[in-house]
């Protein structure tokens, strides 16, 4: 081993141990939360979901992914080739990026970056794009009105969830995410700033797709959406992607708002994951509860109740931290 | 050369050939991807030009934003735009002069500045979000307000112009 970092240097090899971790991270956690999800959902609706499978089908995930990775991947014939190629590989990519960052513990993080906040939301507008080339190149009706709504959601939730989190990053100076969690030493941020993080929240599930905003793929409207022509191994890239960002929305606020990796007893990470998976089982819980918003009733909220709501909080922050 | 040389040319090589293809495709999607390749290509310089957050802004502001307005107003124009007609009297020629001379020259300036602080071993000082704050609301406090006057300007200036076309039918 020391061989091997003599030759090559240390950062490369903290490097790449780095992101063979994250793509660790970024598997299991789809193992995790695609049975938490199966499970949550069965259960809400009474009845048991997967079971067969392994002690309570903890395998599901595992034999639905190497089903998958079998399956012949089909190219519709029409198709805009380099597109349709592109999307899957292009809607990866921001979630590797952002998996970069997150403080996973105080010790356990990739890459420590002084503007780490904003690497996440950068590259998660890549999101969009990638729909955006998915139901563009799909060549399909349903692909492309999935599309074109999920590009009119952005408009919609970005805003209000980089606003939310502006209070915080004022209050600790700061758009390293480590720092954020340190400054929570003492109190969660979520008590100062309760109703930023409910407004992160919910322009967090828009950014996700996921219901009540899953407009991009509404199943019962749009066939699939944006993903209708994907099949096989591409189609799970969208699905890991899709359960990646949920991840990464649930990590952010958990990050922001209720300390990261700071807890009593228990080592840091395990506080990190606790906080960030009930976060996620909100968010499935969500799926169960609220009916689909149509895109000019989220355009009317966001526009109209958050980002109002969340320019006044700031304007109070700022106020505060000035007296104070 | 060094590594960090090579890194840059592809970069700038990128930016050029992604700007010459939102200039000269006929599709409106086509030319959208490009940009926005385009707009990634610059970001990539910025990182070289050792300021990280006006990177990340122009990613998230051009990419995020602009792109997907631009993908607004291609939904809200229709299909008919879609594979739009050079006017006539414009040759290929003409078209590559138009995508080329604006670019070439900042890219010019660029490339002398970047190249040269590739070459010395001074390195530029990291441009944190502090110093850029600083820089608005101090030494170009005018300029800074006067930029948000002239978009408030347009933004009126727009909704008028929503407002009479509305009128007129």
């Amino acid at each position: 081993m020391n061989e091997i970092i003599n030759i090559v240097g240390k950062e490369v090899v903290r490097n790449v141990i780095g992101l063979v971790g994250v793509l660790v991270v970024v598997v299991v956690n789809v193992l995790i939360l695609t049975w938490v999800e199966r499970k949550v959902s069965g259960h809400m609706q009474r009845r048991i979901g997967p079971k067969e499978v392994g002690p309570f089908g903890l395998i599901q995930a595992i034999a639905d992914g190497i089903k998958l990775l079998g399956k012949d991947i089909i190219t519709p014939e029409d198709v805009k080739k380099p597109l349709y190629f592109l999307a899957p590989i292009v809607i990866f990519i921001p979630v590797l990026v952002s998996f970069v960052v997150i403080p996973f513990d105080s010790f356990l993080q990739v890459k420590d970056i002084n503007v780490g906040i904003l690497v996440i939301f950068a590259f998660s507008s890549l999101s969009v794009l990638s729909l955006l080339l998915a139901g563009w190149g799909s060549n399909n009706k349903y692909s492309l009105i999935g599309a074109m709504r999920s590009v009119a959601q952005n408009i919609a939730y970005e805003i209000p969830l980089l606003l939310a989190l502006l209070p915080v990053i004022f209050m600790c100076n700061s758009f390293s995410l480590k720092d954020v969690v340190e400054a929570q030493k003492g109190i969660w941020f979520v008590v100062y700033h309760p109703i930023p993080f409910l407004i992160y929240f919910i322009a967090g599930v828009a950014e996700t797709n996921r219901t009540p905003f899953d407009l991009a793929e509404a199943e019962s409207e749009l066939v699939a959406g944006f993903h209708t022509e994907y099949s096989g191994m591409r189609f799970a890239l969208f699905f890991l992607a899709e359960y990646s960002n949920i991840f990464i929305i649930c990590a952010v606020a958990t990050i922001f708002f209720l300390g990261g990796y700071q807890g009593p007893i228990l080592p840091g990470i395990i506080w990190f994951f606790i906080k960030t998976y009930a976060l996620a089982f909100i968010i499935v819980w969500f799926r169960w509860t609220f009916p689909r918003v149509r895109f000019d009733q989220l355009l009317n909220f966001s526009w109209k109740v958050l980002i109002p709501v969340s320019f006044l909080w700031l304007l109070i922050t700022g106020g505060m931290l000035k007296i104070l | 050369m060094t590594f960090g040389e090579i890194v840059f040319i592809l970069i700038m090589l990128l930016t050029l050939f992604s700007a010459l293809a939102t200039a000269l495709t006929s599709s409106m999607i086509y030319a959208l991807l490009s940009l926005i390749v385009t707009m990634f290509g610059i970001s990539g310089l910025y990182i070289f030009l050792n300021a990280p957050f006006i990177a990340m802004m122009q990613i998230l502001i051009y990419v995020g934003a602009i792109s997907v307005l631009i993908v607004f107003a291609v939904m809200i124009a229709g299909p008919h735009y879609l594979h739009m007609k050079a006017p006539k009297g414009w040759t290929g020629l003409s078209k590559i002069l138009t995508a080329l001379i604006v670019p070439v020259f900042t890219f010019f300036v660029f490339v002398n500045f970047i190249m040269g602080t590739c070459r010395t071993d001074k390195k530029l000082s990291v441009i944190t979000t502090k110093d850029i704050g600083r820089a608005f609301f101090d030494t170009y406090m005018l300029p800074f307000e006067l930029i948000s006057l002239l978009i408030v300007v347009s933004i009126i200036g727009a909704i008028m112009l929503a407002l009479f076309s509305k009128g007129e039918k």
